[in-house]
């Protein structure tokens, strides 16, 4: 496992395109972060992590969609299954990789709030928190991804399908889509979407159903990952 | 070391390998003959648990590949067709990626016997093509393992190529069981001590190899017209 996580990680740190996804999250996260403070003159976090699920959106399936399909398209999905490794020690060291990418790209985003917290006093456990949240619904967005990525040996299909896919499971909640519906399937979809389960995050809240939900959500992924790997014939 | 019992595979309606029964033993070096579509691929797929067999059954090294493929890998070492590789990837970093699964890190001979010194600091994507085909060669051999399952292994090379990696594989069959899928005739001759022919899935020749030049051409005409 260490051995395929080592592999996955050095794609990454010996690839240029890799750095550059991340620092343009960065970039992209810090920008929103800046315009909101001043152009609307308002220092919030809410209005920042408001934004990570849409961020997440495009940035989760950039990076993780050459991660099977490519493994695909090469065919050196052949070598690495007949090496002596399973199939979950293939797609949870793929989860993992990008579950630190994904750290670290979130890191590089504290920065600029942090130094605002020196400044005007944020209530710093409310800002862990919500990194916590960001850092388990980005896991769940990438499990998501992985799968949509061991459906084709296409990369940009991979993208557009993790994009989609995504797309419709925070739509869903959304009240725009939401409100043609009957009051009582509303709250269905709002339960069934991310996006309330990471207000709770948002607010410093740690509800142990939202924990459930994104928990749920990779876990069942990664299964069907690991299933449709195992379907070779 | 290999033993298929009646294996059987199909895909949807087609069936890809019926009926497979063969044995290899220790020091063997088995070529497998056949037209393209044949089964050879499949057959290879099938011994390394890539594929699972419709019906039969495959023993390897005493262990049966669909429960405990995992085990069973870590003394197989396998060239795909086409040699898929990691082109990103220097070639020491995918050897010591290959050798540490399979807990064997020193590659020093395995460099060494594939010719790989002058490389492998390079990145693979920058390689020649007999160079690729030597490190896709070089990862088979990490681990030393006991069974070399080589799948067209001189596809697309020059002669002189050619010529070197036919002599790798006389040289390690002394050690090792080795089964190989080739078109080229004369390769089975020069190399191989056992031919098998398939054709449309099916076993149509287990033997010895013929001793006279020409003959396992000869043998191969006459049995693919036969069949």
């Amino acid at each position: 496992m260490i051995i395929l996580l080592k592999k996955e990680l050095s794609y990454y740190l010996n690839n240029a395109v890799g750095y550059i996804v991340i620092i343009l999250f960065a970039v992209f996260a810090n920008f929103l972060f800046m315009r909101d403070a001043f152009v609307t003159g308002s220092v919030s976090m809410r209005s920042f992590f408001n934004l990570i699920p849409w961020l997440f959106l495009i940035f989760i399936p950039a990076v993780v969609m050459r991660s099977l399909s490519e493994e695909k398209r090469l065919n050196t999905v052949e070598i690495l299954l007949t090496l002596p490794i399973s199939e979950t020690q293939i797609i949870l060291s793929k989860f993992i990789t990008h579950l630190i990418l994904l750290f670290f790209s979130l890191f590089l985003t504290m920065l600029i709030p942090a130094s605002f917290t020196i400044l005007s006093g944020f209530y710093i456990p409310e800002i862990v928190i919500g990194y916590a949240g960001c850092l388990i619904m980005g896991a769940s967005f990438i499990s998501i991804s992985l799968f949509f990525s061991s459906q084709t040996k296409n990369q940009i299909i991979s993208f557009l399908l993790s994009s989609l896919g995504l797309f419709l499971l925070i739509g869903i909640s959304s009240e725009l889509f939401s409100s043609f519906l009957p009051k009582s399937m509303q709250d269905i979809l709002i339960f069934l979407g991310p996006i309330n389960h990471f207000q709770n995050f948002i607010k410093g809240i740690i509800d142990l159903r939202s924990v459930f939900y994104f928990t749920s959500i990779s876990i069942v992924f990664i299964f069907l990952t690991i299933v449709q790997l195992e379907k070779r014939d | 070391m290999i033993s298929l019992s009646r294996l059987t595979k199909k895909f949807g309606h087609k069936t890809a390998v019926k009926d497979f029964t063969f044995s290899a033993k220790k020091g063997e070096i088995i070529g497998f003959l056949g037209p393209n579509g044949a089964g050879k691929t499949t057959t290879m797929r099938l011994i390394l648990g890539y594929l699972s067999p419709s019906s039969g059954t495959i023993i390897v090294n005493g262990l049966n590949p669909g429960r405990e493929r995992v085990q069973m890998l870590q003394k197989i070492g396998y060239l795909p067709e086409n040699n898929p590789l990691y082109p990103e990837m220097k070639v020491i970093e995918y050897l010591r990626f290959v050798s540490s699964l399979k807990k064997e890190e020193d590659l020093t001979t395995v460099i060494d016997s594939v010719g790989l010194n002058d490389v492998y600091d390079e990145k693979i994507d920058e390689l020649s093509r007999g160079y690729k085909q030597r490190v896709g060669l070089a990862a088979a051999l990490c681990g030393n393992p006991d069974i070399l399952i080589l799948d067209e292994p001189t596809s697309g090379l020059d002669p002189l190529e050619q010529k070197k990696i036919r002599d790798l594989i006389k040289r390690l069959s002394k050690y090792k069981t080795i089964l190989f899928s080739t078109h080229i005739l004369s390769e089975i001759e020069d190399v191989a001590g056992r031919v098998i022919i398939i054709n449309k899935g099916e076993k149509i020749y287990d033997g010895i190899k013929p001793k006279q030049k020409g003959g396992v051409e000869q043998l191969f005409r006459r049995i693919v017209r036969d069949s």
